[in-house]
């Protein structure tokens, strides 16, 4: 008889339901539940290491729920570790795909006839399909798991990227771009895929660590495509017009090769996959409606997807605009343009991370109004080296400016995910999901703005960008946590963080309970007061319930 | 070394490579004093467009005996094709600038030869690379660096007169297309063949459970 199948979801959430595709994205949702039925405690052999429904036992150490309790990068240990490296590396190759046209762009504009109006739109395309489907991405993988979720979209969307090559006229050149821009989804499919793998206390590191390297696609491209153009034209002699057509078969097969490997071997869970487990039923126990109407009168959350929009939003524009720009102003060749274009990409692999771990540090002295502080400075930097970047006109200084922009520009997108668990427990994935979305709005709105007008060149849509980063950083300043303060306000003394989460749920909930897993990440976050009201108050909050939590298996 | 140093390290060693840049020829500084023609030679005579792969085009210039004595300097010339203004619109990488280094409108060569002031003829194949737009002919007159000390083009002063089309290939190839189907349809039907294996397993652990 199959066992029954683990309750790895929070005691009021279930398949399907708002919030749910995200939880764990940031890392900061408790441990210890009591509430949650520990199946797995009355399967596992008391002393025998936990083994998975197969009877085959973790590589890794593992938790209650079977997740991982570390991240060994060097490793593809199934199934957490080789879900990290199916996960980030199928993030990777859609940024991949997604940004393969702006490093050709010479060729391709001379080929199509293209002039800047039709660049531009394109390049708003690009980034424009994912704000839908990021937001389907999650329902998705709820309903059918992050392996269907992320090898169907990138298996259906692989026949856009061959489409490329057929592409004759602006209007064509538009629409497949922004077919292609649907793959970006997999960052939902990632982080969420992390978060079903890896425990609480390392998912931040194991997220930060696959969205950063996924980003990194979007730098790699930038150096593979010229090459594979190069290798092309000089090794088989097609012409300029044929190469480059040739060329986008690098990242369509690519696509289609992880897609049906994610398929092949990857797990949605540390047990199995969703179609091997027998789920318990669809109680659904939270309303959509309730979910939705603590986003959306949530402030904080407008704030940060406009934030995100111009950190986020800023890095996928220049990854549309920065080869053709270095081509262009500095007469670079094309792979020069794209090795100088890929730096600011590749600047991912460490600068994300980075961010995350800033945000942590200044949390760990200052607490949330530390984190605030850290996000502000880090992203206002980034628009400050911006608009340096739009002025610069030789070559050296320029690509200094370029990596210490990109630098600035991804932590800012770490040290932004630092703050967003905080806003809401209850509406945590919403609030992800749209802070998400709108680092989408914020890539097309600038193009839209700064690069589709010819009236002016684009060094001065640079800086105009960078100008407009400044100013909508500004907002962060406006976040007041009441029980934390702002970056100008200390807490106010009367409300706790319970207050705060509680206000979430209203009197007829609380007496039913549902309120107590919000109470529990309260009590958690009472880390975020800094190091001088909050450490011992929060290792004493965290003490008590692990012993609940030991006592209640 | 980290990569922030590499960068640094990096940029610096460009600096030092990037020479001050100098500022270039002003194109109205220069005197028209070469005359050009350019003709199609079409293998489809009527059409009156340049097709690229088997048209030519067939230049000619000479010294305009007028300016004489200013020719001294002349070692050689230049036959570039440059885009019409209308061609330029929208596209800030085909851009006129006055200073000669920066300018764009000239960027594709077709020859070089060696002046002499009876002028001579050169006939050239349209490349593939070049795309379709409008163009005329111009022809620098280099001294022996490269410097440009005088012009001539088939054009008048405003680039409206005398412009022809050239019409280019499309890049497309039939075995790219054929390639591009089959590994589209291998994508999405590998998808579909995946999820029916998965419902057929899925149905046949049902049917086992069931029993």
């Amino acid at each position: 008889m199959a066992p029954t199948p683990p309750t790895w979801r929070l005691d009021n959430e279930s398949v399907g339901e708002p919030g749910s595709s995200l939880h764990g994205v940031t890392g900061h949702e408790p441990t210890f539940l009591p509430t949650i039925d520990p199946v797995h405690e009355h399967d596992d052999q008391p002393g025998a290491p936990p083994t998975d429904l197969k009877g085959r036992p973790f590589k890794l150490p593992v938790d209650s729920e079977h997740k991982a309790k570390t991240v060994r990068i060097w490793t593809i240990h199934r199934p957490h570790m080789l879900a990290f490296h199916l996960s980030w590396f199928s993030f990777m190759v859609c940024f991949f795909s997604t940004f393969a046209a702006p490093p050709l762009m010479p060729v391709i504009r001379e080929n199509l006839n293209l002039d800047k109006i039709d660049i531009g739109n394109a390049g708003v395309a690009s980034v424009a399909g994912a704000v839908v489907s990021r937001v389907l991405m999650g329902t998705i993988c709820d309903l059918l798991g992050p392996r269907f979720g992320a090898s169907s979209l990138m298996l259906i969307t692989a026949p856009a990227v061959f489409c490329m090559s057929l592409v004759t006229d602006p209007t064509g050149f538009v629409l497949v771009r922004f077919f292609i821009g649907f793959c970006l989804a997999t960052f939902v499919s990632c982080q969420f895929w992390m978060s079903s793998m890896f425990n609480t206390k390392v998912v931040g590191i194991a997220n930060g660590t696959a969205a950063g390297w996924g980003n990194m696609g979007g730098g790699i491209v930038q150096l593979v495509m010229p090459g594979v153009f190069h290798i092309i034209r000089h090794n088989i002699g097609s012409n300029d017009f044929t190469a480059w057509r040739i060329a986008f078969f690098i990242p369509g097969v690519i696509q289609v090769f992880v897609g049906i490997v994610v398929l092949i071997f990857g797990q949605d869970l540390p047990d199995g996959n969703y179609s091997e487990l027998k789920r318990k039923g669809d109680k659904v126990n939270d309303s959509f409606k309730k979910v939705f109407l603590y986003a959306v009168t949530n402030y904080r959350m407008y704030i940060f997807a406009l934030t995100y929009g111009y950190c986020f939003g800023v890095e996928l524009t220049i990854d549309n605009i920065i080869a053709q720009y270095f081509y262009d102003r500095f007469d670079l060749n094309l792979t020069t343009a794209g090795t100088v274009a890929a730096s600011f990409g590749l600047m991912n692999l460490f600068s994300r991370p980075l961010g995350g771990v800033l945000s942590d540090l200044a949390a760990a002295r200052w607490g949330m109004r530390g984190r605030l502080w850290c996000s502000w400075t880090i992203q206002t930097l980034g628009g400050i080296s911006c608009i340096i970047l739009g002025v610069v006109g030789q070559l050296g200084p320029a690509i200094v400016v370029l990596l210490l922009f990109s630098f600035f520009v991804q932590a800012a997108c770490g040290t932004t995910f630092g703050i967003i668990p905080f806003i809401s427990r209850r509406s945590l994935g919403i609030i992800s999901g749209a802070t998400g979305a709108g680092g989408n709005v914020g890539a097309v709105v600038t193009q839209a703005i700064f690069f589709l007008n010819s009236s002016y060149p684009t060094e001065r849509g640079i800086l105009y960008m960078g100008i407009m980063i400044v100013c909508c950083t500004l907002p962060v300043c406006f976040v007041y946590f009441p029980q934390w303060g702002s970056m100008f306000c200390g807490p106010s003394k009367s409300v706790t963080e319970a207050d705060y989460y509680k206000s979430e749920w209203n009197k007829d909930e609380q007496s039913r309970g549902l309120h107590k897993a919000s109470m529990k990440f309260a009590e958690n976050a009472k880390s975020e007061r800094g190091s001088q009201h909050g450490s011992i108050a929060a290792k004493e909050g965290l003490e008590d319930a692990n012993t609940k939590g030991e006592t209640a298996v | 070394m980290s990569p922030m140093k590499i960068g640094f390290v990096l940029s610096l060693a460009l600096l030092a490579l990037v020479s001050v840049a100098e500022g270039g020829v002003s194109f109205k500084s220069l005197n028209r004093t070469l005359t050009v023609q350019a003709k199609i030679q079409a293998s489809n005579a009527t059409s009156g467009l340049a097709h690229v792969g088997t048209d030519h085009l067939v230049i000619s210039w000479a010294f305009n005996s007028s300016f004489a004595g200013k020719d001294a300097d002349y070692v050689n010339v230049k036959i570039r094709l440059c885009y019409a203004p209308v061609s330029q619109t929208d596209r800030g990488w085909r851009k006129t600038k006055d200073d000669l280094h920066k300018d764009k409108t000239c960027s594709k060569g077709i020859a070089k030869q060696k002046y002499v002031a009876t002028g001579n003829t050169t006939t050239w194949r349209i490349t593939k690379d070049v795309p379709g737009a409008i163009y005329f002919v111009r022809v620098y007159a280099v001294d022996a660096l490269g410097t440009q000390l005088a012009f001539g083009q088939t054009t008048d002063k405003n680039k409206t007169t005398n412009l022809f089309e050239i019409v280019p290939i499309s890049g497309r190839h039939a075995s790219v297309d054929v390639a591009a189907a089959v590994f589209s349809v291998f994508s999405v039907g590998s998808l579909m063949g995946f999820l029916s294996l998965e419902a057929i397993k899925q149905r046949k652990l049902n049917g086992k459970a069931g029993q």
